[in-house]
Order: structure tokens, then C-alpha cells, then sequence
């Protein structure tokens, strides 16, 4: 029997040709994306493994042959134990800090109308607006006013202030999404005030929260000037010793041990939290001045 | 207009935790940077008002010199990350297969330190580095190219776009989504070609994203103390690390503070001018 072939329209035969053009056009970003990032990692992870024995040098674009000794030379003979432990104490405590002083902050400025928000939203960026280095030189002279000068608890507050703007921003536009009916209804149904925030609050903003620490952890893990002015010589973190590994004594080797070690933490959680990180969360709360 | 909420007792109690704790903090520091740039409330030696630090700063080459590498450095990085951004940005706008990986890869650099940036990208760009090496094998040069330190600060401009790029792509993604599809439908069945849907629609559009862009852009490139120090040239410095040496290493703090003084004033004018900008782009208002 004779089938009758119905040709394709037009417009279908355009639109499959589009999708597979962009589809192209993605494969081809994802590999000049992958070589752009991958290249200079993948370098790194070549650099900490050089054998201390058979050296790499000019001509040859891999190391001849790999050895774990570096890892062992780093851990063994360089502070980087106790600098991961600040880093990794400091963070946390600043993410909390920050967390409870924004909380209040933040209710304000994302459901209440008083006058001059504006002003308060331009305030609570200065710490991200500031030049990182005129800060940290006069908060150090601050800091040691208050004797605050080298110490624990100065290095947390140090941190806290550089995350407070992401906090803040994130957390008000978090609090500002919350529909006003919700917050009604609650109130007509007798909710007390512990109740409205335990049930309709807390809940409501959990992924601006998120990713608002996200952003006050990261901030806290790479910040350099305040640590490297308020901080050394008492407490190093991870950015202050690699700083010192680039700097007056490089050493190519430690640095990209210490450069490992600093960004696989930060990598891995970017993956975890990927779903919590739309891009929403900064845009919406950075992308007005 | 919305009904403003009055001011009460509890409003100012919460917002002083956040908002107080800022101002303390930065403007007690600026207040020092200020008044230590006058000779005023210095905390070694004796006080009294001075011009004498300014006149010292002003006619000093090496601290012009360092203003205004810093400045070019705060330029150029704006500049080059939103060119290369924007396109990026403009093709995420219609989602896609593949996108949600290209997305996360693109992302790695905003979680990786600056400082880590840094050392990522010089091991690629130094003398006997991958790209000279690899050149050279190729026999495109005979010799290899001073990347790194190079007395124009091109390293620092490319550790700068490579570690910032992701920041930049998400708040351009957001301005650009923020456009409606039936605007560049319209303008389309008006006979708008690529280009001028390009240039008369998305980016006026998403001017105020760019200029944020820029804004944040440019002052973390000018006011860069760590990467200029690791990837730029050996002369000049950094504004932000003359300022450094000055305070720590000639404890030069009143001088210092000048410099602190007119990074300020420099960030915030270029603030200004860009919002200006903005404004004249966007046409009223």
C-alpha cells in the first residue's frame, strides 16, 4: 500500500533546528566553561603532588612522577593545622553572631515601612562597600582602643561585620516576600507572638536564611585584610598563610597544597547547596543599591 | 505611596543590633581615618590640626602612581567581566538542556578565595608557566611572554575577571530575566533586528544590573590589597597596599590615613558617576 507522506511544517523544521543549535551553542560552553576553571585547578592538584625527588621543571608540561610528600611536608612542618581550625572556628561563630544581630534588623527592614529604609538598606552594605584595607587598618586602631587587638573574640566580630551585609539584605528580602495575609490570619486565629515567629517566620525565610549564611560562611572562610591587620601574628587563618606562601617565601608546592585544602570545602558545598542558591537570592538582595 | 510606620520604642530597639552595630564599627573607623589624615586624635605622639599629610601625599609620585594603577585596575576588571558576562547572561536567558550543569561549573570561582584565584591563575600565566609553555611548543613565540608582574597589571585584570565573572553573571541574570518576552516580541514584530533588539532594549533594560555590576566590580578591583601584591607589577603598588606599607612598615599613619581618605572619596564618586549614568541612560527620572 502507498503511504502518503505529509511533509513536515515549515515552523516545526525551524524549531528543531533552533533547539539543537542551542544545544550546541550549551556544549560548547559547558567545555570552554569546564577548561576556563578546570585548567587551573587541575594544575594545582598537579602542583601538590610533585615528587621532591624528580623534580618538574620548564619543558615539561606534567610532573614526571607524583608523591604524596608534600601533603605530609605541609601538615608536618607549617601551621596550617591551627589555621584551619581558626578559619573553620571563626566561621561558624560569625555566621551565628551575624544570624542573631540581623534577625531583628531584618524583620524591621522587610515588613516595616519607617521612614528612612532606604538610607538603613545603603548602611548595611558599607562593610561590603568599603574598601576592604581602609577598614581593616583603622578598625585595628579601633580594635585596639577596645582592646580588641588581637584577640578571639575581636577576629569573630571582625568577621561577623564583613557578613553582615549579605545577612541582612538576604534575610529582608526573605522577610518581605512573606504575604501580609498569612501573618493575618495567624493573628485571627490567636497566634501569640513566640508562635508567629516558631511557625509562620522561621519557616518562611529557611531558604533565604540558608542561603544567607552560605554567603556570611564563604565571606568569613575568605576573608583576608581584617584577619591579616586585627589577626597576624596571634591567629592565622587559612588566607593569612597562604598569603605568607605566596608572598615573602613562595613556595609553589605548600601554596597549592594550602590552595586545596582552602577551596574543596567551599567547592563541595556549592554543589550541596546548589538548590538552595538560586540565583534570586543574591540578585534580589544586591541587584539594588 | 505606602503609610509610613511610625518610629516606637521596639522599632529602634531591633534595628540597632544590625544597623547600629555597622555604623559603629565603620564609622568610627572612617571618623579616625579622617581625623588622623588632619593630624587630629593621633594615638602615638602629639595632636594638632595639619594640612602638612595631605601637601606629603599629594606631592608624592609614588603614591600618585599607585592611585592611579589602582584606578585603571578598577576600570579595566568592570569593564572587561561585564563584556563577558553579558553575553553569557543573555544566552541563559532562555533555559535549556545542559544549562543547569554549565551553570554550576560557571559558579566555582565565586566559592574559591581570591587569594586561591590568584595562585590558580599565575601558575598558568608565570614565566615557565602552562600557556608559555605550551605556546612555545606550538612555536607561535620564541620566547616567553612576561605575564605575570608585568609592569601593566594584565595578570591582575585577568585574576580579577576569572574570580569575579560568576558574581557578576548572577546579577546580570537577574536584570536580563527581569525583562518581559513580550517586550521582544513587540519589538520584533516592528522589524527589529538582532542588533537593535540588543541595543535598544536589553541592555537600557538592564542598565541598573550592569551598573551594580560595574559598581561592586570596580571597587573590589581598586581597593584590591592581596592579588595586586601576588600577580601585579613590582612598581607601582596597590593603593590599598601603599596605604599598608605606609601604616605598618613606615608607621606613617597620618599619611595613611590620607590615602584612606581619598580611597574613600574616589569609591564613592565613582558610585555617583555611575548612578549618574545610570540615570542619563534610563533617560527621565
Amino acid at each position: 500500500m502507498k503511504r502518503q507522506t505529509v511533509p513536515i511544517p515549515l515552523h516545526l523544521i525551524q524549531k528543531r533546528r533552533q533547539k539543537r543549535f542551542y544545544l550546541g551553542l550549551t556544549a560548547f560552553f559547558v567545555i570552554v566553561q569546564l577548561l576556563w576553571v578546570g585548567i587551573p585547578i587541575f594544575m594545582a592538584v598537579m602542583w601538590s603532588l610533585v615528587n621532591p625527588n624528580d623534580s618538574w621543571s620548564y619543558p615539561n608540561i606534567l610532573p614526571p612522577s607524583f608523591s604524596l610528600d608534600q601533603w605530609d611536608y605541609v601538615f608536618k612542618y607549617t601551621n596550617i593545622g591551627r589555621a584551619l581550625r581558626t578559619s573553620y572556628t571563626v566561621a561558624p561563630l560569625a555566621v551565628i553572631l551575624s544570624f542573631l544581630l540581623s534577625l531583628p534588623t531584618s524583620y524591621i527592614l522587610g515588613r516595616k515601612n519607617v521612614p528612612g529604609k532606604k538610607i538603613f538598606m545603603l548602611v548595611v552594605l558599607l562593610p561590603m562597600i568599603m574598601p576592604g584595607m581602609v577598614v581593616a587598618l583603622f578598625l585595628s586602631r579601633v580594635f585596639s582602643i577596645l582592646g580588641l587587638s588581637q584577640t578571639f573574640f575581636g577576629l569573630v566580630v571582625a568577621h561577623t561585620l564583613m557578613s553582615m551585609p549579605y545577612m541582612i539584605r538576604v534575610m529582608t528580602t526573605s522577610f518581605a516576600a512573606i504575604p501580609q495575609d498569612v501573618i493575618d490570619a495567624a493573628e485571627n486565629l490567636g497566634a501569640t507572638t513566640y508562635v508567629k515567629i516558631k511557625d509562620i517566620f522561621l519557616p518562611m525565610i529557611r531558604p533565604g536564611l540558608l542561603a544567607g549564611m552560605i554567603f556570611a560562611f564563604t565571606t568569613s572562610i575568605e576573608e583576608f585584610n581584617l584577619t591579616f591587620i586585627i589577626g597576624t601574628p596571634t591567629f592565622e587563618t587559612i588566607p593569612t598563610i597562604l598569603y605568607s606562601f605566596m608572598g615573602y617565601n613562595f613556595i609553589r608546592t605548600n601554596a597549592s597544597v594550602v590552595s586545596l585544602l582552602m577551596m574543596t570545602p567551599n567547592i563541595v558545598m556549592l554543589f550541596l547547596v546548589e538548590r538552595f542558591l538560586k540565583s534570586d537570592y543574591l540578585s534580589a538582595s544586591l541587584g539594588k543599591m | 505611596m505606602a503609610k509610613k510606620d511610625p518610629y516606637s520604642l521596639t522599632t529602634i530597639l531591633m534595628l540597632l543590633p544590625g544597623v547600629g552595630f555597622i555604623i559603629f564599627f565603620i564609622g568610627s573607623s572612617i571618623t579616625l581615618t579622617v581625623l588622623q589624615s588632619f593630624g587630629l586624635s593621633s594615638l602615638i605622639g602629639e595632636s594638632r590640626f595639619t594640612l602638612s599629610f595631605w601637601k606629603a601625599i599629594l606631592f608624592s609620585t609614588e603614591a600618585l602612581d599607585s592611585l592611579k594603577f589602582s584606578l585603571k585596575m578598577g576600570l579595566l576588571s568592570s569593564i572587561g567581566t561585564v563584556l563577558i558576562a553579558f553575553p553569557l547572561a543573555l544566552f541563559f536567558r532562555k533555559a535549556g538542556a545542559g544549562k543547569g550543569l554549565l551553570g554550576s561549573i560557571i559558579k566555582i570561582p565565586l566559592f574559591i578565595p581570591a587569594l586561591v584565584a590568584a595562585f590558580l591563575i599565575l601558575n598558568l600565566i608565570s614565566y615557565h608557566g602552562l600557556i608559555n609553555t605550551i605556546l612555545m611548543r606550538l612555536g607561535i613565540i620564541a620566547e616567553p611572554k612576561r605575564m605575570l608582574n608585568d609592569s601593566f597589571g594584565w595578570g591582575v585584570v585577568l585574576i580579577q575577571v576569572w574570580k569575579n565573572l560568576p558574581f557578576v553573571l548572577l546579577i546580570l541574570m537577574s536584570a536580563i530575566s527581569s525583562i518581559r518576552d513580550d517586550t521582544i516580541d513587540a519589538a520584533r514584530n516592528l522589524g527589529a533586528g538582532y542588533w537593535s533588539i540588543l541595543l535598544r532594549i536589553y541592555i537600557p533594560l538592564a542598565m541598573p544590573g550592569i551598573l551594580v555590576a560595574m559598581i561592586l566590580m570596580f571597587i573590589k578591583a581598586f581597593g584590591d590589597f592581596p592579588i595586586t601584591s601576588v600577580a601585579g607589577p613590582i612598581y607601582p603598588s596597590s593603593v590599598a597596599g601603599r596605604m599598608q606599607t605606609m601604616a605598618h612598615i613606615f608607621q606613617e599613619w597620618n599619611q595613611a590615613a590620607v590615602l584612606g581618605v581619598i580611597i574613600i572619596i574616589t569609591t564613592f564618586f565613582v558610585i555617583w558617576a555611575y548612578s549618574r549614568f545610570a540615570e542619563l541612560v534610563q533617560g527621565d527620572k
